[in-house]
């Protein structure tokens, strides 16, 4: 371990941050889908850093977790998009808004 | 203390098998011949034999107690069906399988030969009532005890109405299951109160409610948060509510003339052996608990004596049959409370079976007499129908001998000893003699009703058509009849304890039959006698049982003679004029259903509807008030949700910086 942990918790904050951007600002679902993947995964990095920081595999497993977690939610977010795709000719979240109340 | 004598183990079966036969009348009685009733028939026969057997075994010194179904096994209150089988409940279970029996054999011939519809509904009900009183009577706990007392009510207004097409039968089932309901109401509360109080409703043994309440009052510890004496008399008062309205004491005797309106054998079943002798059971079941408060036997004596009067007097002025014998029940199981709360115990006991015979004869006997009189139940309209049904003639004259207290007649015993009881307690107890005085008053009015319906139905020339010419009845009306008419003329035999006290011979077998066997002594006449002069102060006068029964005695003949010199001539005359404004009074029943239905109408009606408007104004008004509320504001909130997913987005990221940042500033990060 030669960089020190506070490079890591930069990258997965700055991670995190673009991440965050990304769903705020686009209304492509794909790219939301992308965004939200990019912050889970500056969690992982969180998760890794620590577990090597203190030593235990804890934290490793739990990105391994999250990982999985990430591949349901991609597969449970495209399909959702193909409806979408399928009813409104577009994948912009900004369209349907029908279903709120 | 499960007996091992071979009886016992088909005790059960003394109840089960009317259950059966209930439903077997009730799925395929219109398969089969009589409607069903031989099925009923045979099944009453089988607990009467088995009943006898047990009381057989009884008789050879042994108690049977059997836990037979544990449906709460909770260890702090377990809750179960057991049977227990001592003296006075094998005594009993003879008693109300053996009228039920008769019963059903009679409505052979009330309901079958005149073609009544729905007989397997009415046999299915038979079977059910008896298993329903045979349970009742065996039930070894309090809350058993309850749930079977409820279901005879159940029955009885499925009985009662019967002939549920006409008005009057269908109001008054429901009349008699309100009334005797709301006593049970308090009886409820009774056995909730002695669970809570003892944690135990059994009848015997050592767990039993009515030995933890001696121990209670010995060692001064509080029953119910309240002294001992005080919670004792609460809970007997409170389950006195029940045996009041089942066994048609004042003031809720009122659904019991009612009553009438169900078939004759119904009513002779009722009045004799199921329902309405229910309540003073109860009484003589639980007596060890009774007997440790005074105030509780001064109540029951004097609702006792009082109800025994009232009911008598207006027995006098009623026309139809029926009602002059519904009227006499009343009085009669007056006279097993007065005895009940004068501390005679085994006099209550003797006059609930004596009663239970000649009762249940009266009963068919006027129902051998309608049949005859095809359903015309005014006396006014019969007359001289003693040379044409000799057969019921003389069986019903051995009933009212009974009922009115000739000797030697099976009601002249017990009801000699249920007053002479009272005397000897009530010498030193104000409220126990007057309560002696109106039983004593009431033998008059007894021996004068009763002979005015014998004379009125049976002498005298022929009033009518019909009754010039009556319609036949068959063996199965006169069978049980003559069975009824030997038992009420020497059913007294068995305990004529006047005559022991004055010549000696030990011939007052129920005493000893009550004093039963060691095996419970806790449930014992001697031990109740025991309770009462330690707990209750009764302390008997030492008097001759021969002056009070030969007062009785004259009293009743009086009563007889009048009735004799008014009513025994050819061609009877109406005096009831003679009475004055005590006519109106007595023919309105004393107004008591009047009131009642005032108390129904005036107050509990207006207080129930306002118990609604409070109901639908102010606790629906807060409900749908909240509700409103809810709708409204949701209706508004919900604008923030604007379906499009980056706003979520947006207000979960800045509602965490919000969150972080309020962290921050209590958590003290910027300090």
């Amino acid at each position: 371990m030669t960089a020190p942990l506070q490079y890591y918790l930069l990258l997965s904050a700055a991670l995190f941050c673009v991440g965050l951007f990304g769903v705020l600002t686009r209304n492509n679902a794909l790219i939301f889908l992308m965004s939200v993947e990019l912050m889970l995964n500056a969690a992982n990095v969180n998760f890794v850093a620590f577990s090597v920081y203190h030593g235990n595999l804890t934290g490793q497993l739990f990105a391994l977790f999250v990982i999985a977690l990430a591949a349901a939610e991609v597969a449970v977010g495209i399909g959702i998009f193909l409806v979408l795709y399928r009813n409104f000719g577009e994948v912009d979240v900004t369209v349907p808004t029908t279903m709120r109340w | 203390m499960a007996g091992e004598h071979i009886a016992f183990s088909f005790a059960p079966a003394i109840a089960a098998l009317p259950l059966v036969a209930f439903v077997v009348a009730l799925t395929f009685g219109r398969f089969m011949p009589k409607g069903g009733a031989f099925a009923t028939i045979l099944a009453t026969g089988g607990s009467l034999l088995l009943s006898i057997w047990a009381a057989v075994a009884v008789a050879g010194g042994e108690v049977y107690h059997e836990t037979l179904y544990v449906w709460s096994p909770a260890e702090a209150l377990e809750l179960h069906f057991g049977a227990l089988i001592d003296p006075l409940s094998a005594l009993m279970l003879v008693i109300v399988s053996l009228i039920a029996f008769l019963v059903q054999v009679f409505s052979l011939g009330y309901m079958n030969d005149e073609g009544e519809t729905g007989l397997p509904r009415y046999y299915a009900g038979m079977g059910l009532f008896s298993f329903s009183m045979l349970a009742f009577v065996m039930a070894d706990n309090v809350l058993m005890a309850f749930m079977f007392f409820e279901l005879v009510g159940l029955c009885s207004w499925l009985l009662i109405g019967f002939w549920f097409r006409e008005a009057g039968p269908a109001s008054a089932a429901k009349k008699a299951f309100l009334v005797t309901r709301f006593g049970d109401y308090f009886f409820l509360v009774g056995v909730v109160g002695i669970f809570a109080a003892f944690g135990s409703g059994l009848f015997v043994g050592d767990e039993a409610f009515p030995v933890l309440a001696e121990e209670a009052l010995a060692n001064g510890e509080s029953v119910l948060g309240f002294a001992p004496e005080t919670g004792i008399t609460i809970l007997s008062l409170l389950v006195l509510g029940g045996v009041i309205g089942k066994s048609a004491q004042f003031p809720l005797h009122t659904w019991l003339p009612d009553a009438m309106e169900g078939p004759t054998p119904v009513s002779a079943l009722i009045h004799a052996a199921t329902m309405v002798a229910a309540g003073v059971y109860l009484v003589a079941r639980i007596y060890g608990f009774y007997a440790l408060s005074p105030t509780a036997l001064a109540i029951v004596a004097f609702v006792g004596g009082f109800t025994a009067l009232l009911a008598a007097t207006m027995a006098t002025v009623k026309q139809e049959l029926k009602q002059v014998l519904a009227y006499s029940t009343i009085s009669q199981y007056g006279y097993m409370m007065l005895a009940l709360g004068a501390g005679g115990y085994v006099a209550a006991t003797f006059h609930l079976m004596t009663h239970a015979f000649f009762k249940a004869l009266l009963f068919l006997g006027a129902g051998s007499v309608i049949i005859a009189m095809h359903h015309n139940e005014n006396m006014w309209d019969m007359g001289g129908l003693k040379e044409r049904m000799p057969v019921t003639y003389w069986t019903f004259l051995a009933g009212s001998l009974a009922l009115a207290g000739i000797l030697p007649f099976a009601g002249f015993w017990s009801k000699d000893e249920v007053l002479y009881e009272a005397l000897i307690h009530g010498v030193n107890t104000p409220l126990l003699l007057a309560a002696y005085a109106m039983g004593l008053l009431a033998v008059f009015f007894t021996g004068f009703y009763t002979f005015r319906m014998v004379f009125l139905t049976f002498h005298g020339d022929p009033r009518t058509d019909t009754a010039e010419d009556p319609e036949g009845v068959r063996w199965n009306v006169k069978f049980p009849l003559v069975v009824l008419g030997t038992l009420a003329t020497v059913a007294g035999l068995i305990n004529m304890a006047p005559v022991k006290k004055l010549l000696g011979p030990d011939i007052d077998y129920l005493h000893q039959w009550l004093n039963g066997p060691e095996e419970a002594a806790a449930l014992t006449a001697h031990h109740y006698g025991d309770l009462l002069h330690d707990y209750a102060g009764y302390t008997a006068a030492d008097l001759s049982p021969l002056l009070p029964a030969v007062v009785s005695l004259g009293i009743a003949l009086a009563g007889v003679l009048l009735a004799y010199r008014l009513y025994a001539v050819p061609e009877p005359e109406q005096h009831t004029d003679r009475l004055g404004a005590i006519k109106t009074l007595w023919f309105n029943n004393y107004y008591q259903d009047e009131y009642q239905v005032w108390i129904a109408e005036g107050v509990a009606y207006p207080f129930a509807k306002a118990a609604d408007t409070f109901d639908q104004g102010v606790v629906d008004g807060v409900v749908d008030g909240v509700s409103s509320v809810s709708l409204f504001s949701g209706s508004r909130i919900k604008r923030i949700q604007t379906g499009i997913v980056t706003n979520y987005a947006a207000l979960l990221a800045l509602g965490l910086i919000g969150l972080l940042l309020l962290l921050g500033v209590t958590g003290g990060w910027f300090a």
